[in-house]
């Protein structure tokens, strides 16, 4: 409807901003909200109902972008982008947030991945909205009233901060994978039970080639990264800094029950080794070993605790073909793969490493914003690796430091 | 018959999960009020989300007092230590949001702004600054916004007239049945809040119509008999139609099933518009109903004065709503409508109308009270001159 013109280009603005910290930490969204005053943006001699309409047309606007088919980092910034909407609104009582039925089921996915990822601000955040009675539960988006007209406007959706797809990801989605899976499964059973021989099908059934499924989940896997790596081609002809926004989005946003059912299939899928795509050779990631004792520690601890589901998702999503801007990760794992012994830990020290390595190519850690500063304790505990490129990673990841130590001290 | 619609609703609706649209952005398909109401329950944290407590204060400002508990809370929800909890509260503090540089006023767009939004937004009150002659626009919105937010947070002064938790309010828009040029484009209406456990007459009753309060009759010869009767007292029947069944007022004797005039003249031929329903309205409340959001439907009174319905809105109720049951249904907008206005004085708001007026230059014409007594009679109160003198209630008298 008619949202007020500016809106529209300084929520974007922000949530590009946003995007481009590849973070979904709270405190880097403030620092843009405070450097760009948005609370502002309710400021002016304007009358009440005036008041009103532009905070129920902000707040409707914002929750548009809290929802798929956006990537996960900018429903991160839509959720805070909403916290600081209501909380700074001028109307009294304040403006609701209208969410329907629909987007609740929607709303409740997230809230778990975000437990599940640990992001506790995030989760924080969304818990305080529900506490302090930030919404009006409606059965449909907004009000509905018959228009003679017919010009309805169409609802256009930001391509940068959307979740990439395409119809051969629609098509195969990580369901029907599972489906097929299933089926085979079942399939085998089936002619294991007619077979002469129970413990194996009799050999006049083997009608489909064993590894039938298999290949088809390769080319699945192929065409994502493919399709990731051209997308990243596009975006690095229009932006030298790619790099940044693939990252951090890169959280799933499938529900976790679904994860336990994908277990079987990841699993399947990576233990076959998907060599890196011919347009990619040219990047291959260089794996400096440095899986000491620190580093490993810190994987397991708060690394491991903060972006687990980072790990997780990337898994996921290599078998769920919904492309995410996560490709790097995607990368490391696949790269890492000839090397992996299937121990979990390794695994992810590995998709570390990887990751580390490439967000070193694009990004210059030079503290600019030193909000967190190393107390000098932390010198003992990290002397063996205290260089930038472990503070790259303590800095990368934002984990704070404090808890490391106590982490470590534990 | 009305159970039939009921069960055909329910097949229909076999499959219902959410209201879904029919015509996107126009109006859903077919549900029970009710539905909406029960889906929400299911999901939601009952006391949490929709309780009708103020939030918690120790939510609000996680510093204070009970932040300790208030931190355990948390860290139960988020699965997360205590302390972590602690830092989330300081870390996700509102002071985070606030720049805190110098004192400002929020009556002042600042200079040094980046946002799209303030510059539009200054240049239009720039212009509204530099243009406006009459604030007529300014005083009508003023007085929307009174009426919008008067019942706001209203308690009741007793707690059995408290609007129950989870209870469902429906925004309705009644539309006038005027067919004035200028209002092609825009049809006037009032905005209701009803709950959805109340009656569909306690909105009849409710509802103010110009029509209900015309008096029949001519009075020209005794302009002082005060009318006892209004229409409304005297013409009962009424119906709501919604999505194939109308729904009839039938609590008195003397009330006439106006809908039966329409089902027979569906039913005589066929005439494609598939089987009617009556029901009575005093059966049914709007957690009852089947109905189309965003869908016009009808509500008809005094035989013909037809007023479209549309329901644009299903909620739950929320603690900042006007939660005094006997408040509701809620009036919350009213369209302002011309009145008009004595042909005399041009001053005050007609109530008489006459016909065949000897001293009228036109006809009918419109006279206020005093105006039609000092022309019309002698000081004596005696009838001067030949005229049929009517009664008038004009629309905009609720104004």
């Amino acid at each position: 409807m008619g949202t007020p013109g500016g809106l529209h280009s300084d929520f974007e603005a922000l949530l590009t901003r946003f995007q481009e910290t590849d973070s979904v930490r709270f405190e880097d969204f403030t620092a843009l909200w405070r450097e760009m005053k948005f609370h502002t943006i309710f400021y002016g001699r304007t009358r009440h109902m005036e008041k009103n309409k532009f905070t129920k047309e902000a707040l409707a606007l914002a929750w548009k972008y809290f929802l798929p088919p956006y990537t996960f980092q900018i429903r991160v910034g839509a959720l805070y982008l909403m916290y600081g909407l209501y909380n700074t609104q001028l109307c009294q009582p304040k403006q609701k947030i209208r969410v329907c039925l629909k987007d609740w089921d929607e709303v409740m996915k997230f809230q778990q991945d975000l437990t599940n990822a640990q992001h506790y601000d995030a989760s924080y955040i969304l818990r305080k909205l529900r506490l302090d009675k930030a919404f009006h539960f409606t059965a449909m988006p907004k009000p509905l009233s018959y228009r003679m007209k017919k010009n309805i406007p169409r609802t256009e959706v930001t391509e940068e901060f959307k979740e990439p797809n395409d119809r051969v990801m629609k098509l195969v989605t990580a369901d029907t994978l599972e489906e097929i899976m299933n089926i085979h499964d079942h399939y085998q059973e089936m002619k294991q039970i007619i077979s002469a021989d129970k413990s194996q099908p009799d050999k006049a059934l083997s009608l489909i080639k064993d590894e039938f499924l298999v290949n088809v989940k390769n080319l699945v896997l192929e065409h994502k990264q493919w399709h990731e790596d051209k997308k990243k081609l596009l975006i690095k002809v229009k932006n030298e800094d790619d790099q940044r926004e693939k990252e951090g989005s890169s959280q799933e946003l499938e529900g976790s029950e679904r994860a336990g059912a994908l277990a079987k299939i990841k699993s399947k899928a990576y233990s076959i080794v998907t060599q890196a795509s011919k347009s990619r050779r040219h990047r291959q990631v260089k794996l400096e070993p440095l899986e000491s004792e620190f580093v490993k520690k810190l994987v397991k601890t708060s690394y491991n605790k903060r972006n687990k589901e980072k790990l997780e998702s990337g898994e996921e999503t290599s078998s769920q073909i919904k492309g995410s801007k996560q490709s790097i990760k995607k990368e490391a794992s696949c790269l890492s793969m000839p090397v992996i012994t299937k121990e979990e830990e390794e695994s992810e020290v590995f998709s570390e490493m990887g990751k580390v390595e490439v967000s070193k190519n694009s990004r210059n850690f030079n503290f600019r914003d030193s909000s967190t500063s190393f107390p000098e304790h932390y010198s003992d505990i990290l002397s063996p690796f205290c260089n930038t490129f472990t503070f790259s990673i303590l800095y990368y990841f934002s984990i704070n430091p404090f808890q490391i130590s106590c982490h470590l001290k534990e | 018959m009305a159970a039939d619609a009921v069960s055909g609703c329910v097949s229909s609706s076999g499959s219902f999960r959410f209201p879904e649209y029919e015509i996107p952005e126009l109006n859903t398909q077919p549900f029970l009020v009710r539905a909406v109401g029960d889906l929400w329950k299911e999901r939601l944290l009952g006391a949490r989300d929709f309780s009708l407590e103020p939030p918690s204060p120790s939510s609000l400002d996680g510093a204070e007092a009970g932040a300790g508990e208030e931190d355990v809370a948390v860290a139960e929800d988020l699965g997360c230590s205590p302390e972590t909890a602690a830092e989330l509260s300081l870390v996700c503090g509102l002071d985070k949001l606030k720049y805190c540089e110098e004192e400002d006023d929020p009556e002042v767009i600042p200079e040094d702004t980046n946002l799209v939004t303030l510059g539009l937004r200054k240049r239009a009150l720039e212009r509204r600054e530099e243009t406006i002659t009459v604030d007529r626009i300014c005083r009508q919105e003023t007085f929307a916004y009174e009426m919008e937010s008067h019942a706001i947070g209203k308690k009741p002064s007793n707690p059995a007239n408290l609007v129950n938790e989870g209870e469902l309010i429906l925004t309705l828009n009644i539309f006038y049945p005027v067919i004035f040029s200028k209002h092609k484009e825009r049809k006037p209406y009032q905005t209701l809040l009803v709950l959805g456990s109340q009656k569909l007459t306690e909105l009849r009753d409710a509802f103010c119509c110009a029509s209900d309060l015309q008096i029949g009759g001519e009075f020209s010869n005794t302009p002082d008999q005060a009318p006892e009767h209004t229409s409304k007292d005297l013409y009962k029947s009424a119906f709501f139609y919604f999505e194939g069944t109308f729904y009839n007022d039938k609590r008195y004797p003397e009330c006439r099933d106006l809908s039966r005039t329409v089902i027979e003249w569906s039913e005589s031929h066929d005439r494609g518009y598939g089987k009617f329903q009556a029901a009575k309205m005093e059966d049914f409340t709007f957690n009852d109903l089947y109905i189309k959001l965003g869908f016009p439907y009808l509500y008809c009174h005094q035989g013909d004065c037809e007023h479209v319905v549309i329901i644009t809105d299903i909620r739950l109720v929320h603690h900042d709503d006007c939660l005094d049951r006997t408040l509701y249904p809620l009036l919350t907008k009213k369209h302002w409508l011309w009145t008009r206005k004595c042909f005399v004085c041009k001053m005050y708001t007609a109530r008489w109308v006459t016909n065949n007026d000897c001293f009228a230059p036109e006809d009918p014409c419109f006279f206020c009270d005093v105006c039609f007594r000092m022309l019309h009679y002698d000081s004596e109160g005696n009838k001067l001159g030949e005229f049929l003198a009517y009664p008038y209630v004009d629309p905009g008298t609720f104004n």
